[in-house]
């Protein structure tokens, strides 16, 4: 069975419709890459995942159970972790309080969580000589690391990234990206929305491109890349480089 | 075409207004007998221009003052005490309690609107508060809890206003050219920056215009209209006294100006009316009425935020005509100034500590007139706060900053607009109550700007603008309806329809598409290559490459690299902090 | 001096409650982002609800304070959700407006409920207080410095300690970012209200031996609080508990040696005052908005 599994995705803000009914699944393990132009309804299919848009239709399951109409504490409960454009992090908190908060969605005990928060300390080795540092003093880099560092906390079934690349440097771009090349490592699921087509298809096991709320085309990263119609829109031209 | 379009913005008001005054003072006279009707009349004149104030200060420019009871009260023992114990005449005295009531205005903003808007609310609480104790207890000045009788009506040249008609007569004229004045006020150039300040501050300071005075005007202009309202009461009255000016009171006219609508004067009369007759018919209720009002307050504020007037108004379908015509393009873009030699913004050993932590640390940087010159690094290495630095928001540490040869280090961010200094935001900031076309207007009108003291040139300026951006299809739309990418447009509009000398886009790209990114270079070459001097932040190579002439580079608050962008590109200290591979390789 | 000591004694304990209902204050700007312009009526309806519980129902004191506290505690959950659950996406505005709609409502209810003739409550001891030296220390004002300084203590170890003070902090910082962690949020609005009422209400209940039970008595207590605050620091905890017992201190000592009518205009002037010189407050944080 798929882990996560979406049909016929509808969604509405306002008098337009932003997503116009499609198909997706996760298996478990896998990363997925959810490509597009802006406004093709990419990070409003994480949102709806997460409960956070009122006018859904259609289905989503995970391992089989409905998501549809569950408040987005429910859905954080049952294992789905979503670390949001913009990365979110609270700014009046320490690093380390914001990465603890990450497992509010689950019990367990302080021991279990301080051994867990080092864990992900020793992912991102910066963030322990940050702990103590609030988060509104880190800059774009930095807090991408914690919003990460924080979803992981929450040991998701599925890990939702909402373009861990926008506004980062080039070189910044390249360890975000080493970074989820060691979370599948760990074997935890990922769907992962990106603007950067190139850097994306580099570690996923499969990719959908959406245009304007359908899908447009799905398959392995290589057949995507040489898809002439998806290279003509979205990856061609100035996305190689 | 345009042009006609401006003038008839500014004669309108004109033929109401007199045909509106007449009127008036018919109904006055025609009313009969006096008494009851005249009286609730009365007050109601007097309430609602006090509640016109309140549509100036909390509608227009979003500060909450919670005393227009105690300007109000000032105004009225003006006239009490100014009339009963000196003897001088009806207007001297309302002049001299006006003037109070705007003073006393002028005085508390000045304390209090350098801070968020609940200072506001706090301090207006307590001067309410304290005013109260001293019309109680000053029994000397202000004849105590008695209050004060007896007070005469004037006559003016040979008029006679000792009648209730005739008194009603004049607080109703009163009435038609203050509510008229508030409603034109809104479409100038002082309300738009009102409304600009309500929508967002920083915006509004890096658009020419002065927050603070802006604040200060409104709530002075609110504090005059209180005064007016409470001279007119204490004529029509002839009787005043302390507790017709309590925080209660106070509570009252915020109620009116929320239930008719706070966004236009139009509102705050009706909603005036409505509670003035209300509780006429309401009489039963006694002392449970104040509680009414309180539960009242809450539930327009859940299920009419923009009162009786603004639900009448979405009543009506309105639907503003396209603006026709074609307009002079923008004069920068016919300026045709090459690239020179001279320096237009430099900025010299700048740096800005926040507490220990060193975000700019003695950076040097030297702009070139008519280039396009961008600033890059790693996130963390200090370029918003370079921007933010240079044009105003945050004070440097240390270090000058030279615009157009003058200094301008420790100028205010409105001054430095004025010098010719416009920006856009890395998070977008338009002004999201007003119009795609009023947003750029506050751009155009900038104190400084050629043409910004001719109205009809302003709404000219803003359409080539807009026509620049291709937005003039959406002149009339709220703003906030447009999609990101053409919100980001309106910003750069605003700042291009100022005239700026240099313009500084942080992080313009930032969120857009693959198609949009190009256009936005498209438009960034075409302005390049008019004479307008840019500074540029962003991520996208791409972008850098394809517009820049000179590029500075960032990491950990120091500069690394300065040059052509060849070689900065290729100076392996940029490549291992920030690019992390050479450029080229893998296109 | 000894009177003056006397005074000071006398001073501390009024800007006890002061800094209390300042710390109600405080906290719902911090945990919610709210500015609660009926925090002093929290205090009045308090003291009521004991009047109700002690002089009409007849039940033991302490019973009716702590079932008055409870009670203010769910008075709190329905004021959050009349005044602030409807309007919590349209920004600061309309909250405080309707929160000042509240006040004027809940006053006006209980003036029609109660008339407007004070009620009288003994304090929490039978016995008058104690001589300390040159110092008698009334025994209520006494127990108002000792309980306000548990409740703020109290309140440091819960915000600061413990992770429910840290998911309140979240809550009030970012409100879907919680949400999308797992942390009820909802849950966590409610029982900041809660615990702000509550806290508001206690101050009421201490404060009603000294000065009657009153419609009007929250009202002016509240804009001390808030002056409390902002001559403290806005939103600062330490300030609001300095900035209230200063406060409360003034006007003691200003009512005593200068004017017992303008009592009142002290605090008001003193706010006035901080705000030209020092807008930031004794502990206030330099007020910036990042660009």
């Amino acid at each position: 069975m798929k882990l996560l599994e979406i049909k016929d995705l509808r969604a509405r803000y306002g008098a337009g419709e932003v997503l116009k009914g499609f198909d997706l699944s996760v298996d478990q393990g896998e990363i997925v890459a959810l490509l597009g132009a802006n406004g093709a309804g990419k990070s409003t299919t994480l949102r709806a995942i997460s409960g956070l848009v009122p006018h859904v239709a259609g289905s989503i399951t995970l391992d089989g159970k409905s998501l549809l109409g569950q408040t987005t504490e429910a859905i954080a409960r049952l294992g789905v972790s979503h670390v949001p454009e913009g990365r979110r992090v609270f700014p009046g908190l320490t690093v380390r309080e914001n990465v603890i908060l990450g497992a509010s969605n689950r019990r367990i005990s302080g021991a279990d969580t301080k051994r867990e928060v080092d864990q992900k300390f020793d992912l991102f080795p910066d963030l322990r000589r940050l702990a103590d540092v609030l988060g509104w003093t880190l800059s774009g880099g930095q807090l991408q690391m914690v919003a990460i560092a924080r979803g992981l906390m929450a040991n998701p079934r599925v890990l939702l990234l909402d373009e861990p690349s926008l506004g980062l440097a080039p070189l910044i771009v390249q360890q975000v990206f080493k970074v989820i090349g060691e979370i599948r490592k760990l074997g935890t699921t990922v769907l992962l929305v990106e603007q950067n087509a190139h850097m994306a298809l580099s570690v996923a096991d499969r990719g959908y491109v959406l245009e304007t709320g359908n899908l447009l085309v799905q398959g392995k990263p290589d057949e995507l890349w040489n898809d002439p119609q998806v290279r003509a829109a979205y990856l061609g031209g100035m996305a190689a480089g | 075409m345009s042009v006609n379009l401006a003038s008839a913005r500014i004669s309108r008001g004109l033929p109401q207004a007199a045909v509106a005054c007449v009127a008036v003072v018919a109904l006055a006279f025609l009313l009969p007998g006096e008494g009851y009707y005249l009286n609730i009349l009365m007050q109601a004149a007097t309430y609602a221009i006090a509640v016109s104030g309140l549509v100036v200060v909390l509608g227009y420019c979003g500060q909450i003052s919670i005393a227009q009871a105690a300007f109000f009260g000032i105004g009225a023992y003006g006239v009490g005490i100014g009339m009963v114990d000196f003897g001088i005449g009806f207007f001297p005295a309302m002049l001299l309690g006006v003037a109070a009531a705007g003073l006393s205005g002028l005085l508390l903003g000045l304390g209090s609107l350098r801070l968020g808007g609940h200072y506001l609310a706090m301090v207006t609480i307590s001067f309410q508060q304290i005013l109260t104790l001293f019309l109680t207890n000053w029994i000397s000045f202000t004849h105590g809890p008695d209050g004060i009788r007896g007070i005469p009506r004037p006559s003016l040249m040979g008029v006679s206003f000792a009648s209730g008609h005739a008194f009603l007569a004049l607080c109703l004229v009163f009435l038609v050219l203050s509510t008229l004045t508030i409603w034109r006020l809104k479409t100038g150039r002082l309300g738009r920056a009102m409304q600009a300040v309500r929508d967002n501050e920083l915006a509004a300071g890096t658009c020419g215009i002065n927050v603070f005075s802006t604040k200060v005007i409104a709530f002075g202009i609110s504090a005059v209209m209180g005064g007016i309202g409470g001279a007119l009461f204490a004529g029509g009255f002839q009787y005043i006294s302390p507790d017709q000016f309590s925080f209660s009171e106070s509570i009252v006219l915020l109620t009116m100006a929320l239930l008719g609508g706070v966004q236009s004067p139009f509102g705050s009369l009706v909603g005036t009316m409505v509670l003035v007759i209300l509780p006429e018919w309401l009489r039963f209720l006694q002392q449970i009425y104040l509680a009414v009002y309180g539960a009242a307050v809450i539930l327009i504020m859940v299920f009419l935020p923009d009162g009786l007037w603004g639900l009448m108004l979405s009543r009506v379908i309105r639907r503003a005509k396209p603006i026709e015509g074609s307009v002079e393009p923008l004069p920068l873009l016919s300026e045709r100034a090459a690239a020179s030699n001279d320096y237009v913004l430099k900025v010299e050993g700048l740096a800005k500590h926040f507490g220990g932590v060193k975000a700019l640390d003695g950076v040097d940087l030297a702009v070139r007139r008519g280039t396009v010159h961008a600033l890059i690094g790693p996130n963390g290495s200090g370029k918003s706060t370079f921007i933010n630095v240079v044009t105003g928001l945050y004070r440097p540490t240390a270090g000058k900053v030279t615009f157009t040869g003058q200094d301008i280090t420790h100028a205010q961010p409105h001054e430095r607009n004025r010098a010719g200094l416009a920006r856009t935001f890395q998070n977008i900031r338009v002004f999201r109550g007003m119009t795609v076309l009023d947003n750029v207007m506050v751009g155009a009108e900038r104190p400084g700007n050629d043409i910004a003291e001719n109205p009809a040139a302003v709404v000219e300026r803003a359409l080539a603008a807009l026509d620049f951006v291709d937005l003039r299809g959406d002149a009339h739309r709220q703003v906030g309806a447009l999609s990101y990418g053409h919100q980001r447009y309106v910003e750069i509009a605003r700042a291009l329809a100022s005239s700026p000398q240099t313009l500084l886009l942080d992080e313009p790209a930032a969120g857009l598409n693959l198609t949009e990114k190009h256009e936005l270079g498209e438009l960034l070459k075409r302005l390049g290559g008019h004479g307008l001097t840019i500074l540029i932040i962003d991520h996208d190579m791409n972008l850098v490459e394809q517009v820049a002439d000179h590029i500075t580079v960032l990491n950990f608050g120091r500069r690394i690299a300065d040059g052509t962008p060849s070689a900065v590109l290729a100076n392996p200290d940029v490549v291992a902090a920030y690019l992390g591979e050479p450029r080229h390789e893998a296109a | 001096m000894a009177t003056f000591l006397q005074l000071l004694f006398t001073g501390l304990g009024i800007g006890a409650i002061y800094a209390l209902v300042a710390l109600g204050f405080v906290l719902l700007i911090r945990a919610a982002s709210v500015v609660n312009f009926a925090q002093g009526q929290f205090s009045m309806v308090g003291a009521y609800l004991l009047v109700v519980g002690f002089n009409v129902l007849g039940l033991p004191y302490y019973l009716s304070m702590f079932l008055s506290v409870v009670l203010m505690a769910g008075f709190g959950v329905l004021f959050a959700g009349a005044t602030y659950w409807p309007l919590r996406h349209r920004g600061g505005l309309p909250v405080i407006i309707s929160t000042i709609g509240a006040s004027i409502f809940l006053e006006n209810i209980v003036l029609f409920l109660y008339g407007p003739s004070p009620e009288v409550l003994p304090g929490l001891f039978d016995s008058p207080g104690i001589q300390v030296g040159p110092v008698f220390m009334d025994s209520q004002y006494l127990s108002i410095l000792v309980a306000s300084t548990i409740l703020v203590i109290l309140q440091y170890l819960i915000f600061e300690k413990t992770l429910l003070g840290k998911k309140l902090q979240a809550t009030s910082q970012d409100k879907e970012m919680a949400s999308l962690l797992g942390i009820p949020v909802v849950a966590m609005i409610l029982i900041t209200f809660g615990y702000s009422a509550a806290l508001g209400g206690l101050a009421g209940m201490l404060v009603a031996p000294v000065l009657f039970v009153s419609v009007g008595m929250g009202g002016l207590i509240a804009l001390k609080a808030f002056a409390a605050n902002i001559i403290g620091g806005y939103g600062s905890i330490p300030g609001a508990i300095l900035g209230g017992l200063l406060l409360g201190v003034a006007e003691t000592l200003g009512a005593s040696y200068i004017s017992v009518p303008y009592k009142d205009a002290f605090a008001f002037a003193m706010l006035l005052m901080f705000l030209m010189v020092r807008p930031q407050g004794l502990f206030g944080e330099k007020i910036s908005e990042k660009a």
